[in-house]
């Protein structure tokens, strides 16, 4: 008897999400299949993106060897972002960290025109995170999203506490929203059940929260996959949206990576290799040479 | 179904309180309104009891007694407090309960054939919680089997599944699907015996305001599959409707959403809506969030 290998067919598709506008635009999710199973029916339009970071302010606790591809432009941040773009990035994370309260509590003003000075600077798309300050993101994010009306941007993070606020500027500028929650599978669908109603689900990215290998990455791992499981299988709308795998900065908190320049790219590495087979579809990272190695790895090279 | 009136537990403070000072009056009008709102046993949970168990036990089952006639189930898990309370009841009562531990085995178990009461059985052992339904059953076909050799009948045994709150992230939904089938299952591995859940706890941890919903869908929804008892809260008067019969079309708006039928919410009343989202987080068919009801 002939072996016919089993085929699925899944019901759910992910949402297609757009980040920024005319020919400094790309598109993330829209797969209708689960990560890699590209043996089954269906496909993935729009495999995985990847940003590199850019800190609004010179890093404070980066190794040397994570700071040395930017050397020269790491206390300009706008040389910096033009700088990644020689290194093939599909687009551009900007964190304003400076406007931390236990920072330097640098005004919403100064981060937003950075922000749009950034945007402007650049022929990718940007992605802007704020603080992670639920309070001072409000103003934070409100701002940049105000000054940047219409760039579409990428924006977060948007969180359970502050999500009416900063999701109606987003919305109303015209932006996209980076929907955050603490890798807790049952308060991610949660949030995106609230902000879903006072903004447009296909113009939501979902944040699960990236940690690093060793740190309890198989969380993240099990929760995005369950995500897309639960998403594409049994087409569940509010868990429909792309993932964004922000991993530089939890890859590079660790003592391994901030050891030696060799062990830190492969931390970081690893990370994103696992975590885009759990299904993230865009990830960021932090050193241009882990960019490399992935991209070599995903093309067989 | 059999309803074990749940709201005589030492968690509630009043409760703790009432037991230490010795107020009858609170644990009378407890018992009192579960016997009018037609519970089937009364459940006197009083945790480990670790002070003066043999005379906090007597106090509060004959203060008890003086109001209600029907059965009580002694839920301790201290041996001492247990056997203090069954050698008390004037009716058959229910041990509540044993499990597949060895200390349970060894010292509670024994006190069921002793008094001969019925007996509800955990699948717990020293493993812990068996996770899946497969390693349910095998746990508590061993225990049933140990209990039948110390003498105790499947009839007189009340098996308790364990429910945990679907809430759990990842994980909550797994086990009430698991516990569905578990007591789908039940009589055909292990005839005669009886079966029993700790409801509440399904919405544990689940915002209060909702608790209720999911405790009266599950409800219905175990006991299409067979359940015996619950304890659960008798006061909730839509709960006891729901079972008792006095709800038949939600009750079948319920199994239908169980049998996966195609259900036009459109032509339902919000209640009705609630019912049906609700069967479907239970079921697992759709993800659990404390918006499930917004989604």
């Amino acid at each position: 008897m002939d072996y016919k290998a089993p085929v699925e067919a899944y019901t759910g598709v992910v949402r297609e999400v757009i980040i920024g506008k005319g020919n400094k635009s790309l598109k993330i999710g829209g797969e209708n299949i689960l990560p890699l199973h590209f043996f089954d029916q269906g496909a993935n339009p729009n495999p995985v993106k990847f940003a590199l970071e850019v800190l609004d302010m010179k890093p404070e606790d980066w190794p040397e060897h994570a700071i040395e591809p930017f050397k020269d432009v790491i206390s300009d941040p706008v040389s910096w972002a033009k700088k990644c773009q020689s290194f093939a990035v599909d687009a551009v994370s900007l964190f304003l960290v400076s406007t931390d309260p236990a920072v330097k509590n640098a005004p919403a003003d100064k981060a937003a025109a950075l922000a749009k000075e950034v945007a402007e600077a650049i022929s990718v798309p940007l992605i802007v995170y704020g603080s992670g300050d639920e309070k001072k993101d409000v103003e934070v994010l409100s701002k940049v999203a105000e000054v940047c009306d219409g760039m579409n941007l990428l924006i977060g993070p948007v969180l359970k506490e502050n999500y009416e606020a900063v999701g109606k500027a987003i919305l109303d500028h015209g932006h996209t929203a980076i929907a955050q929650s603490p890798l807790d599978i049952n308060l991610l669908k949660e949030l995106n059940v609230k902000l879903s109603k006072i903004f447009p689900p296909d113009r939501i990215v979902i944040d699960p929260l990236s940690s690093a290998l060793g740190y309890g990455m198989e969380y993240s791992f099990s929760l995005i996959e369950r995500v897309k499981q639960i998403g594409v299988i049994t087409k569940d709308s509010m868990t429909m949206m792309p993932i964004i795998a922000n991993l530089g900065v939890e890859c590079w908190k660790t003592k391994q990576a901030k050891e030696n320049k060799k062990q830190g790219l492969l931390w970081e590495g690893m990370t994103a290799l696992s975590l885009l087979l759990a299904g993230a579809n865009i990830i960021v990272l932090r050193h241009p040479e882990t960019l490399k190695l992935i991209k070599e790895t995903i093309e067989a090279r | 179904m059999v309803i074990i009136g749940e709201n005589i537990h030492v968690i509630a403070k009043a409760v703790s309180t009432a037991i230490r000072e010795r107020d009858a009056k609170v644990i009378r009008d407890l018992a009192k309104a579960q016997t009018e709102a037609g519970a089937d046993y009364i459940d006197l949970n009083v945790g480990p009891m670790k002070k003066d168990p043999e005379e906090n036990m007597h106090w509060l089952v004959d203060t008890v007694q003086e109001v209600t006639d029907l059965p009580l189930s002694i839920d301790t898990m201290n041996p001492v407090a247990m056997e203090a309370g069954l050698k008390n009841c004037k009716k058959r009562p229910l041990l509540n309960s044993a499990s597949g531990k060895t200390d349970s085995k060894e010292h509670m178990l024994p006190l069921a054939k002793k008094y001969n009461c019925d007996v509800v059985i955990s699948v717990m052992t020293d493993r812990g919680m068996p996770p899946d339904v497969d390693s349910k059953i095998e746990s508590i076909m061993d225990t049933v089997t140990y209990a039948n050799e110390l003498g105790i009948p499947n009839e007189d045994i009340w098996v308790d599944p364990i429910i945990l709150p679907v809430s759990t992230a990842g994980e909550g939904q797994r086990f009430t699907v698991a516990n569905l089938e578990f007591i789908k299952i039940l009589g055909d591995v292990l005839p005669g015996v009886k079966s029993t859940v700790g409801l509440s706890n399904v919405s544990n941890g689940v915002p209060d305001e909702l608790r209720p919903l999911l405790n009266r869908v599950y409800l219905v929804m175990l006991g299409r599959n067979g359940l015996y008892s619950a304890i659960a809260d008798p006061l909730d008067k839509e709960l006891i409707s729901l079972i008792k019969g006095d709800m038949p079309k939600d009750v079948e708006l319920i199994y239908k959403t169980m049998d996966g039928e195609d259900i036009d919410l459109s032509a339902l009343s919000q209640k009705q809506v609630e019912y049906v989202k609700t069967a479907r987080v239970l079921m697992g068919e759709t993800l659990y969030s404390d918006a499930w009801l917004e989604s």
